[in-house]
């Protein structure tokens, strides 16, 4: 891979960090080689708002080479949320343009006295002021940016003013509507005063066999564009699952309370592509194109319309049935720059405590929570979005909401990031992927419900269990993890249903590697690893690897009434498939050393 | 009831879906005729094709071997190998698998495919039941 460029913003100091041969080969690239890069630097001590508090943009050695589904690029760093290691992958076209610029990578440290924003083009970079930009929105701010470089090609990442506000899960922007959403990687570039990045190449995107790779990306893409997975993708978008998780009780419903939703067919994604559809876009080099361009009566212009998490997180979630009330909630959260999983999971907690009378409307500046009132749905994302009144308290997220009213326990979150809405309770894998993920409440460390759905990988071992079976599967989620880990490294959408062994062929030809599948799968289980043992590092113990109390009640209705995921038995299979010690939650010194990292082994396992 | 794949086991799925009452209730806003191509492999020797119409929980019409040509713009054209069908057919492969894996190719309208999956998944069910032997 390219080097990555270091950047001080306190200093304004900049140096080119060579990415060792070794690590390469060992992590790949995105979220593992960051973590192998960060591993230093993520101690718990570590505030990560303060200046110290690295920031890194990465690439896999995919990004940009029109293979398929990998436009995309990680953002890596430790979660304000979570005070633990966080990754935010994110598409469209920023990460391609970032190698064209002849970098694979930006790690930020340091805050800049005053707002600016960094304009990198070929090898040049610039410092500019951004104080006039402070305050605008994400899409005003990339519009800005782009105008002032005088560069049409131009690419963006910004932050809006939940990032400049340390709203604890704000996200990151590219490419008018693209989302690094969870882990608050936002609220980190808003606490270095960094308002956007805009970056220009005009390089060759570097690939070792390049007539070779021309021809693997030639042949997964055609087969990727008749996928029948893809195809759903494309037709209705990622909300087309709605109604089969609906059915199967596995989405959340009145705030993971409620296993069935009887309006689900108002707020699914074939509603959408039936009333307001009217495009689709995709990121660099993708076949499926899952994104959704929408037009709503009242709009003057297309604009972004919602995915699965923003359609179940402000619809079902909260009892709204209304299509176009989602639209303009998901597109307020964007403009604000922040996750619409958060967001709508906290908002879902100060509804429910208002119905248990712990949060009132004294709390709420006169605000009544009743569920499925859009008015008061998107007065809440205002003021969290400016923090002010209630907004400021769930600004903070789930946990400290819930903390702050006595009602913790009542967050539906795992170590500080608000649970997705995938339910364990209908798809009994998540319980892990939640319980396990190295970013909290996660559900794209490992989009297990897609093979409780029935999605197998049989060549690398993935196999079908029951929706509803218990630690049997365990070694399956771990499997899960692993590749998907690969996937984040590459980097790869999960979305691409690509035959793992041409999925290995293209890194070997992108790379000039000699790969085999249980080369792809080890690499994924190191990066898995060391970030466990940084989070281990930071405080992490077994007792983290818990669910929230909601998930553990089992529904009185729809297609998975009575069932709950018998967590520690899953965990103990889980620990034993891991190599992991039963006591810690550590990754045991032998596992470590397995895998070629002997000097984490010998840095978590010191005596004393 | 009869050994799959044969006209007597197609005649015998009519007349199950014709007489099933939850396949009635959960069918009941279905819309959509289907051709199967079945690939050759094992103990079928030939491709084989049949066609479904299926309309509000009921079939209304059932073909074995059709002409091609007689059906030439169904809801959904299935295709499977002759192996894979029979896994699904005796509960080996969960139907989901087989699609979200390729290993059943469906052509038509996956957006329709997804809002009615409870549909094909008792579709399903019921063509279990109607598989009495398999050739």
């Amino acid at each position: 891979m390219q080097p990555i460029l270091k950047i001080n913003l306190t200093t304004g100091a900049t140096e080119e960090f060579i990415i060792p041969k070794e690590w390469e080969r060992e992590f790949l690239g995105g979220a593992s080689l960051a973590a192998r890069i960060l591993y230093p630097y993520l101690t718990k001590e570590l505030d990560p708002f303060s200046p110290e508090s690295p920031l890194l943009f990465i690439n896999g050695p995919l990004t940009g080479t029109s293979g398929p589904t990998t436009g995309r690029f990680v953002i890596c760093g430790k979660g304000p949320a979570t005070n633990l290691w966080a990754e935010s992958g994110i598409g469209g076209f920023w990460g391609p343009e970032l190698r064209a610029a002849g970098y694979d990578g930006l790690w930020i440290t340091g805050k800049a006295s005053e707002p600016v924003y960094l304009w990198l083009h070929g090898s040049r970079l610039e410092v500019r002021n951004a104080a006039h930009l402070w305050g605008q929105n994400t899409y005003t701010t990339q519009d800005n940016v782009k105008a002032e470089v005088g560069e049409k090609s131009a690419r963006v990442c910004v932050i809006g003013p939940a990032g400049e506000k340390q709203v604890l899960f704000a996200s990151i922007m590219c490419d008018h509507g693209r989302m690094a959403g969870r882990t608050g990687m936002g609220a980190v570039m808003g606490a270095k005063n960094l308002k956007a990045i805009a970056v220009h190449g005009t390089n060759e995107i570097p690939v070792a066999d390049l007539n070779k790779y021309k021809l693997l990306r030639s042949e997964s893409n055609r087969k990727l564009r008749d996928d029948n997975e893809a195809r759903i993708l494309r037709e209705v978008g990622t909300a087309g699952v709605a109604n089969y998780a609906e059915y199967l009780g596995a989405m959340p419903v009145k705030y993971y309370s409620r296993g069935s939703f009887e309006n689900i067919d108002e707020i699914s994604g074939s509603k959408m592509t039936d009333a307001i559809l009217v495009g689709r876009s995709a990121c660099q080099g993708c076949v499926i194109a899952c994104g959704r361009v929408v037009k709503l009566p009242k709009d003057s212009s297309k604009r972004k319309g919602p995915e699965h998490e923003t359609m179940v997180g402000f619809g079902a979630n909260l009892l709204n049935d209304n299509l176009e009330s989602i639209v303009d909630l998901g597109d307020l959260c964007d403009r604000y720059g922040m996750d619409t999983i958060s967001a709508s999971n906290t908002i879902g907690l100060a509804f429910h405590l208002f119905e248990m009378g712990i949060v009132t409307t004294r709390d709420t500046g006169g605000i009544e929570l009743n569920w499925g009132d859009v008015d008061a749905i998107e007065q809440l994302v205002r003021m969290i979005g400016s923090r002010e009144g209630i907004g400021d308290l769930l600004a903070q997220g789930s946990k400290r909401f819930g903390a702050h009213f006595n009602a913790e326990e009542e967050a539906v979150q795992v170590n500080g990031l608000e649970v997705a809405y995938h339910d364990p309770r209908g798809v009994s894998g998540m319980a892990l992927s939640y319980a396990t993920s190295p970013r909290g409440a996660c559900h794209n460390q490992s989009d297990y419900f897609f093979v409780d759905f029935g999605h197998t990988s049989e060549k690398i071992g993935i196999t079908y269990f029951e929706r509803h079976a218990q630690a049997e599967k365990a070694a399956n989620v771990a499997k899960h993890q692993d590749w998907r880990t690969f996937f984040n490294s590459a980097i790869i959408c999960i979305f691409a249903n690509v035959d793992p062994q041409m999925q290995v062929d293209l890194v070997n030809a992108a790379c000039g590697y000699e790969w085999t599948l249980e080369d792809m799968m080890k690499s994924g289980e190191r990066g898995w690893n060391i970030k466990r043992a940084i989070n281990n590092r930071m405080g992490l113990t077994r007792a983290n690897d818990n669910l929230p109390k909601a998930l553990l009640e089992p529904y009185k209705e729809g297609g998975s009434m009575g069932f709950v995921p018998d967590l520690p038995a899953m965990l103990e299979a889980y620990y034993t498939a891991r190599g992991w010690d039963m006591e810690s939650g550590k990754p045991t010194k032998d596992k470590l050393i397995e895998l070629g990292l002997d000097d984490v082994a010998k840095e978590l396992w010191k005596k004393g | 009831m009869a050994i799959f794949p044969s006209e007597e086991w197609l005649k015998g799925l009519e007349v199950k879906i014709n007489s099933d009452e939850r396949y009635a209730e959960v069918a009941k806003n279905w819309e959509g005729d289907l051709f199967f191509h079945i690939e050759s492999e094992g103990n079928l020797k030939e491709d084989l094709t049949f066609y479904l119409d299926l309309w509000h929980g009921k079939c209304r019409k059932a073909v074995y071997k059709p002409d091609a040509s007689a059906y030439p713009k169904p809801a959904f054209k299935l295709t499977s190998s002759y192996n894979n069908i029979v896994s699904v057919l005796t509960d080996k492969m969960n139907p989901m698998t087989a699609m979200m894996t390729m290993k059943l190719k469906v052509q038509g309208s996956m957006g329709y495919m997804m809002r009615n999956v409870p549909t094909v998944l008792d579709f399903v069910r019921v063509a279990n039941e109607a598989t009495t032997d398999i050739l």
